[in-house]
């Protein structure tokens, strides 16, 4: 991918909600506003998701009569983010799943 | 920092109703399984792409700057990011709020509550006080939509509920949340000043706002009880100790809601007093407590909806937040005084002195003043603002006058002059009203913000002038007519005269009066250096030399009047409310006069000590490689600058008087000595005034400590300027006298305002 081509398709990625997840298992969703060389990837209005700690399962898996339980990952509002690069373990885009029969152009 | 709209918003649009209860915007975390969204794994192509830009590239929107990126919270930095969990570490806080306390435990951790409580109201942020808790963490999250659900357990071993001393602490940990969702409500809904005052932010908590008040009051009573039941158990010390605490998160409760007793002074004040008489019981029981230090945990940020780094837990001593609970309670009783009105010269004398209180009142009592004052575009709860304003005009240049007589409103014929007089009136109230009840507002807000915004005053002050002179030239053409036409005026105001500016001057003389203050507020503040206070005084003796010269006009003709009604026959007598408002005038006048002589006189005896200081190399000015006197006077005048007058003076002018240069230092000191002596006799003859003659109804100690204060101020600065003429009679070698200046900062002086040097001999 030459330089050109790498900043078109990121510039198309602008503005669209990215999933990013880190090394310590959190998950931040926020909208996509700037990245650099390094893949530090700035993103506005973000909320954290963590999965419930070991002590949360525990309690669920004590207090449900099943053989499985569901549990939500717990959130919050942190707002605007910088995510280091070197942090990073998987980047995903929310694409609407109506308009992804009709465009293929970001993937 | 944030700047709270409003101030300058009318006050109209601020304090409309809408939308107040509507509970706060939750930015709801978006669903992640929704099936309209599917997320597309990018990571490869994202990091290629990355890399491949060119070393320093970057892609950004085109709305977003870099600027802005400042401000991101960088992820797994532990400094930045609250949730970044260290390796080995657990991220939640395993404290157990099921397991049974001792009564001293619990007492302990209501203390530290109370200290972190404290802490907030001194403007930390809930995030680093109550916050850190994990019992309130627990009653508050998930948000409790029934008393019944707020309980430290909610699944699991439920029964660690009933325990007493589980249920004491929690009926105090409710009574504690609702009274700061109370305080928190009470604050934003006034001015005030984010991060310089008081953070409202409550991290998407809602502060139990969906129980009810009731229902709070009948579990701390229930848990009263409990704790009386168990006086076998603890012991009565202890029995006191908690119980006391109980009932104090019960009267916080009545008192965040006395504004409610705005007409009835007593019923208002009744909470404040009570908790006064429980104060001594809290402090005493104290030392039977033992603190729970892990029960606090700063790991509680993470789960705060927040975009600051995480901030460490703060400590506050127990002597330390007892202090200022005593100090809220104190000042929230004498803050009711202000519902007892007078008049409007005592409300702000009240004001002034309230506020000028050492600490300052703390922002939430500020908040209650303002909401006493201002609520429901009325004033103090029943009055409208025009009542105050005519009773100000009143006292200050129009006692019994035609101009403020209502009977003009009922005139309506249309080329009546007395019609065209209370329209114009009108008019001027309007351009007036504003300027005037800013500085009532002005006065609620913290000492920094005082100064700053009597700055921007003083130049709408100056404007109002202006217009104050056209109009009373219009309404002396007026009541010309009406006198012409052979019309009368009620018969209860006095004749008006033919050159009396009685607008212009009521609006002169409080621009005079705030540009004192501002200056005064510079000494209080710190803003000028010990070398620039002898042209700072000066300045200062300069205004109130203008107001000296101005006040008396109106003395003379009222004199008169009240001589004249005096001494017609009795049957010719009028309204004796009328000459009671020519005395109240009168007595105003004497009462500013006097005011005038003691800032001018101690002013010009503090200026010429000073300058005599610097003559005698008493006084060295710090190096200043980039500055120099004139601009540094340019930059102290400033908010003066645009003020019409009285003008600012040059700056050779206020150098050439500042310095004196043609004045001996021998007669400098002789003339500031004098000066002393004028104010200091001005100082006993208020020191002697009643309440109602020194316009101190209600804060008339507060007033006289005042007084008393500056009486001192005046015995130091002469002891100083005896001092300093003594070493130089002494002095026969005509070198460096063996004397030793210290400018003391403006709390170790008698009054903030007068920054009296200490002089005192070498000791060789």
């Amino acid at each position: 991918m030459d330089s050109s081509e790498a900043r078109h398709y990121l510039q198309g990625l602008l503005n669209k909600d990215l999933r990013i997840h880190t090394t310590d298992g959190r998950m931040f969703r926020g909208t996509f506003m700037c990245t650099d060389p390094d893949t530090n990837v700035v993103i506005s209005r973000t909320h954290e998701y963590r999965q419930p700690s070991a002590s949360q399962r525990a309690a669920a898996a004590q207090n449900s009569t099943g053989t499985s339980v569901t549990l939500d990952m717990t959130s919050r509002f942190l707002g605007l983010v910088v995510v280091p690069g070197e942090h990073i373990v998987k980047m995903e885009v929310e694409q609407f799943a109506s308009q992804m029969r009709h465009s293929t152009a970001i993937v | 920092m944030t700047f709270n709209p409003g101030i300058d918003v009318p006050d109209e649009l601020s304090r409309l109703s809408l939308g107040q209860d509507t509970p706060p915007r939750i930015r709801d975390a978006p669903e992640l399984n929704s099936t309209g969204t599917i997320p597309v794994d990018i990571t490869e192509k994202f990091k290629k792409a990355s890399s491949a830009l060119q070393p320093g590239e970057i892609v950004k929107d085109e709305f977003f700057t870099l600027f802005e990126s400042v401000g991101a919270l960088e992820i797994m930095d532990p400094k930045m990011d609250s949730g970044c969990v260290k390796a080995g570490d657990e991220f939640e806080e395993l404290y157990d709020v099921s397991k049974p306390l001792l009564p001293e435990e619990v007492l302990g951790i209501i203390d530290q509550l109370l200290c972190h409580e404290m802490s907030w109201h001194l403007g930390y942020p809930l995030s680093q006080t109550v916050f850190t808790s994990v019992y309130v963490e627990a009653l508050m999250m998930p948000n409790p939509t029934h008393i019944d659900e707020a309980m430290f357990v909610r699944r699991g071993n439920t029964q660690a509920n009933a325990e007493p001393m589980l249920q004491v602490l929690r009926a105090y940990c409710l009574g504690m949340l609702k009274a700061c969702a109370y305080v928190n409500e009470r604050v934003k809904s006034e001015h005030y000043y984010e991060e310089e005052d008081f953070v409202t932010n409550t991290y998407n908590r809602t502060l139990l706002g969906s129980l009810s008040t009731a229902d709070i009051r009948a579990e701390l009573n229930s848990a009263l009880n409990l704790v009386q039941k168990q006086q076998e158990h603890m012991g009565g010390d202890m029995v006191e100790a908690l119980s006391s605490r109980l009932k104090l998160r019960d009267i916080f409760l009545s008192a965040a809601e006395c504004p409610q007793f705005v007409a009835q002074p007593d019923l208002a004040r009744q909470p404040w007093e009570a908790a006064l008489m429980l104060l001594p019981t809290i402090k005493a029981t104290h030392n039977l407590s033992k603190a729970v230090d892990e029960s606090f945990s700063v790991k509680l940020q993470r789960k705060l909806a927040s975009t600051v780094p995480p901030r460490p837990i703060v400590k506050l001593s127990f002597e330390n937040a007892f202090g200022h609970l005593d100090r809220l309670f104190k000042d929230g009783c004498e803050l009711i005084n202000v519902l007892s009105y007078t008049n409007s010269q005592c409300l702000q004398t009240f004001l002034r002195h309230f506020q000028a209180k050492k600490p300052q009142p703390l922002v939430y009592v500020r908040t209650l003043l303002q909401t006493f004052l201002f609520d429901a575009m009325e004033m103090l709860g029943g009055m409208s603002i025009r009542m105050i304003m005519d009773d100000d005009l009143a006292i200050i240049s129009l006692p019994a006058s035609p101009y403020l007589d209502r009977a003009n409103d009922d005139i309506e014929v249309l080329h009546d002059p007395r019609f065209i007089i209370a329209q114009q009136m009108e008019a001027f109230r309007k351009r007036a009203a504003e300027p005037f009840l800013d500085i009532f507002r002005t006065f609620c807000q913290n000492r920094c913000r005082v100064r700053r915004t009597l700055c921007h005053n003083i130049e709408r002050w100056d404007q109002l002038q202006a217009d104050a002179e056209q109009l009373d030239l219009e309404l002396q053409v007026r009541a010309q007519e009406v006198k012409l036409a052979g019309q009368k005026f009620s018969p209860n105001t006095i004749p008006v005269e033919g050159d009396a500016w009685s607008l212009s001057m009521w609006t002169y003389l409080y621009k005079l009066r705030q540009m004192e203050w501002i200056v005064q507020l510079g000494f209080e503040l710190e803003v000028y250096q010990p070398d620039e206070l002898a042209g700072m005084y000066w300045y200062l003796s300069y205004l109130s030399k203008t107001r000296i010269e101005y006040v008396p006009r109106l003395r003379k003709t009222l004199t008169e009047r009240v001589k004249e009604l005096r001494e017609s026959p009795a049957q010719n007598r009028r309204d004796p409310a009328m000459e009671r408002q020519m005395l109240r005038t009168l007595e105003w006048i004497r009462l500013s006069l006097l005011d005038a002589v003691i800032t001018w006189g101690l002013s010009e005896a503090l200026a010429g000590l000073y300058t005599a200081c610097s003559r005698l190399d008493l006084l060295t000015p710090p190096p200043r490689p980039y500055s120099n006197d004139e601009l540094r006077y340019e930059l102290r005048m400033k908010p003066f600058a645009k003020i019409e007058t009285p003008g600012l003076p040059t700056f050779e002018q206020f150098a050439a008087h500042a310095s004196q240069q043609d004045v001996s230092t021998e007669e400098l000191l002789v003339e500031a000595s004098k000066a002393m002596t004028d104010a200091k006799r001005a100082c006993e003859s208020m020191s002697k005034m009643t309440p109602e003659e020194s316009f101190s109804v209600g804060s008339h100690d507060r007033w006289l400590v005042s007084i008393k204060n500056t009486l001192k101020s005046c015995i130091a600065t002469g002891l100083a300027i005896a001092t300093v003429q003594k070493a130089m009679r002494e002095d026969t070698t005509g070198g460096q006298l063996k004397l030793t200046v210290e400018v003391p900062t403006p709390d170790k002086t008698y009054h903030e305002c007068w920054i009296v040097p200490r002089i005192a001999s070498k000791s060789t």
